[in-house]
């Protein structure tokens, strides 16, 4: 192919040769998935590692959450408010803001914040376990890295994310219900029936969680995975944690499509 | 803003010591971010450049995450549609409005904000990773050595490339989010391309607040992680926390900065 | 007994072990030196399966491990451990609970057993003060000998040491030399110690083999190099700059 063709070809070739990296990336996620699954089944995972992961994510996320929380929730408010005051209808502001909440941007923001603070933190952490040669000397002892380190690690994120994100629903809306008052005058109560009126549901709840925890896979999946398969010292764990925080940014809306599309 | 790694957890616990060191470390890390913001804008002002380093930074910023942003903005357009659909179906069984909401959202707050946060994590990231790495290889100092302040040649073209390109990029995401909602609003509710590509709600303020949200990002994304960056200790690990850093507290930044902006907009256009 | 039968391994096009062969005897300190970057540390990673050979035998106490997959191979690292060069303590946790980490693993005990025998091992390396630091906080002589610690605690019959003395001052350097002598007398321990520190190899070592380029150059007692007409390995044991060989 002649210069100028390969030129003008170049972003295609680039898009080819992502869509590749893409796949292989994949491809070896669903190889420590099922690494996983392995040991789960047979309960085989280390019970101290579990606990000391599930306060150490849980207690490293909350400020995060609360403060995204909090901000999205008047957030949402203040880009609800126009359309609600456009239509006169000061009581559904509440079910304006709760639909938008519960049902993508608790669980997306809540994801995207804790795949930066906890799954790059993960990828860190693995990496330079991996680049230090600890990977190997768990080896030596004969114990298993997966069932030590992965499982663990991957069940307190997955676990960690579900209940961000029904604490940051709460947040949100919370925030939300006062941002509500300030802004534009819509009395707490008012945001309180908007929200129960019965134009929203259990279900919009539960269409939240279910994300929450399948972006929690996704976020566990990448992070360990990523961490694991970290060559080339120092800049090698940073750009880990680069691939890391990226893939889970894109799979995160790839799967919120997918399952936006599949439950309604 | 947030804890370093190598926190000891042997001080004072007592609630108020918590409180009030947390408070400090965070007034701390605020002073240092503006203290990198003022060295870079004086550097805007003031310093010279090396010919080419702005181009190779628009193009590690823009070019590179072209395809991830396009992927990622699809999807949105899609779900945005697809959750506005579904819930005003609830309340207006009429969708004639429903395009002309979604452009209004998307031009006035979801288009940059998205773009930002996306950028908060692969940019960020790249940042930080950067810097960090040429911390702990003692290259910045070697640079210090050579009398060339580090803001000066590293956040600076970073700095200015991020404006550039945050908005270029809000401006095409945009337009891949228009096109796979229409897609949507067409195959899923049947509104036609014609009803939907209504800009009746689309005011001259919402492009303005959107201008200002695409500088405010492009500004803040690269200071925060330059300033993780450039705060990169212990060691070789520290590259690593150094990138946490950077991502997460750029994505507040981000989220921060929204709520203010949309504060600011929603008083200065809608009123009480 | 460790063999190694016809060993090659390679990575990429580069042949770093050619057809390397011979034996270690029970309770000998056996030192395998040479250069950096010959390959002893790939050597010795092939006896306990984080590395395969791609051609060759190994065997230890009659078991070819060169076959043996990871399941299979946590017997036989029970009864050889290795204590890695650069210690590779888990950060996470303190020095105690290192040590405690395998007893609680293989051993079933409960944590405060685990612990409690923890701190008797560490005090046979003379760390008992430090059990409750964390590895950060650690000089890496220090470092060194709580994983000399951890890799005893299953009571092994072999230890593998990966350049123990090489990052080490001095004074801490003989300390680790003494402790590798102690274990080979009072616990009748094989040890495998690759090396390049002159003064080690001269001190305790029972039988040494030095690695050039990919094959044994010589295989004897430390009387044998002292005493041996070979230029390179002349060169090598009275550290010249000048002299055939090429690294």
């Amino acid at each position: 192919m002649n210069g100028t063709a390969a030129l003008a070809l170049a972003p295609l070739t680039r898009a080819r040769d992502a869509l590749y990296d893409l796949a292989g990336t994949m491809g070896q996620m669903g190889i420590v998935a099922a690494r996983i699954v392995l040991r789960l089944v047979h309960v085989d995972l280390d019970g101290r590692e579990l606990l000391r992961n599930l306060y150490k994510m849980g207690v490293k996320s909350l400020p995060i959450v609360v403060v995204t929380a909090l901000f999205t929730g008047a957030i949402m408010v203040i880009q609800a408010a126009p359309i609600v005051q456009r239509y006169g209808a000061q009581g559904l502001l509440g079910w304006g803001a709760g639909f938008g909440t519960l049902r993508e941007i608790g669980p997306l923001l809540t994801a995207l914040m804790i795949s930066g603070r906890v799954g790059a933190n993960n990828t860190a952490e693995l990496g330079t376990m991996t680049v230090t040669e600890q990977i190997d000397a768990l080896r030596a002892l004969a114990i298993d890295p997966v069932a030590f380190l992965v499982v663990p690690r991957f069940i307190a994120i997955v676990a960690t994310l579900f209940f961000s994100t029904l604490y940051a629903d709460a947040l949100a809306l919370f925030g939300a219900a006062y941002a509500g008052d300030a802004l534009i005058g819509v009395e707490p109560m008012t945001f309180y029936n908007g929200l129960v009126s019965g134009l929203l549901g259990i279900g919009d709840v539960m269409n939240g969680l279910v994300k929450s925890v399948i972006f929690g896979i996704m976020i566990g999946l990448s992070s360990c995975h990523f961490g694991l398969s970290v060559t080339g010292g120092a800049p090698g764990v940073g750009r880990a944690v680069n691939a890391t925080v990226v893939t889970s940014a894109a799979g995160i809306f790839v799967v919120d499509y997918l399952v936006s599309f599949l439950l309604g | 803003m947030t804890d370093s790694a190598f926190e000891i957890e042997r001080q004072d616990s007592g609630a108020l010591a918590v409180v009030g060191r947390r408070a400090m470390s965070l007034a701390a890390a605020a002073r240092e971010q503006y203290g990198v913001l003022v060295r870079t804008l004086y550097y805007v002002a003031r310093g010279k450049m090396e010919p080419g380093m702005l181009a190779h930074q628009m193009y590690e910023i823009g070019n590179r995450s072209l395809f991830f942003l396009t992927v990622v903005m699809g999807f949105i357009g899609t779900i945005l549609c697809l959750q506005a659909g579904i819930q005003t179906k609830r309340v207006v069984p009429d969708l004639s409005m429903l395009g002309a909401s979604y452009l209004e959202l998307l031009v006035r707050d979801l288009a940059a904000s998205i773009v930002a946060l996306m950028l908060a994590t692969r940019v960020g990231a790249g940042i930080a990773a950067e810097i960090g790495s040429m911390v702990v290889t003692e290259q910045v100092d070697a640079l210090r050595m050579c009398a060339a302040d580090p803001i000066d040649y590293l956040v600076k073209p970073r700095f200015l490339a991020s404006i550039v390109m945050t908005t270029a990029l809000t401006i095409w995401s945009g337009g891949v989010a228009i096109v796979t909602g229409t897609i949507t609003a067409d195959v899923v509710f049947q509104v036609s391309p014609h009803t939907f590509w209504n800009l009746s709600l689309v005011h001259a303020s919402d492009l303005l607040i959107c201008i200002v949200k695409c500088l405010a990002y492009g500004a803040a994304i690269p200071i925060v992680s330059a300033t993780s960056g450039l705060s990169t200790f212990g060691g070789s690990e520290g590259v690593g926390w150094a990138t946490t850093r950077a991502v997460v507290n750029s994505s507040l930044a981000v989220i921060i900065l929204n709520f203010l902006i949309s504060s600011a907009g929603f008083f200065a256009f809608h009123g009480r | 007994m460790i063999s190694f039968r016809n060993v090659c391994k390679s990575f990429g096009s580069k042949a770093v072990l050619n057809d390397v062969s011979f034996d270690i005897e029970d309770g000998e300190i056996f030192f395998i030196i040479g250069a950096s970057g010959v390959g002893k540390s790939v050597l010795i990673k092939h006896l306990i399966g984080l590395l395969r050979p791609d051609a060759g035998d190994i065997l230890l106490d009659g078991d070819e491990v060169s076959r043996f997959d990871e399941k299979a191979m946590y017997p036989v690292r029970r009864k050889c451990a290795m204590v890695f060069q650069h210690s590779t303590l888990f950060d996470s946790m303190t020095c105690v609970e290192n040590v405690a980490l395998p007893l609680r693993k293989h051993q079933g005990m409960k944590p405060r057993e685990a612990l409690a025998a923890a701190k008797e091992r560490l005090a046979q390396v003379h760390m008992q003060e430090f059990g409750d630091r964390f590895p950060a906080e650690l000089g890496d002589g220090m470092k060194k000998r709580v994983a000399i610690a951890r890799a005893l605690t299953l009571e092994p019959r072999y230890v593998l040491f990966d350049e123990p003395t090489t990052s080490l001052d001095l004074v801490s350097a003989r300390r680790v030399d003494n402790l590798i002598r102690e274990l080979s007398e009072e616990l009748g321990v094989t040890s495998v110690v690759v090396s390049h520190d002159l003064v080690s190899i001269f001190s305790i070592a029972t039988r040494i083999a030095m690695l050039y380029k990919g094959g044994v150059r010589l295989l004897g007692t430390p009387a044998d190099f002292k005493n041996t007409k070979d230029e390179l390995i002349q060169q090598f044991i009275h550290g010249r700059a000048q002299g055939p060989m090429e690294t």
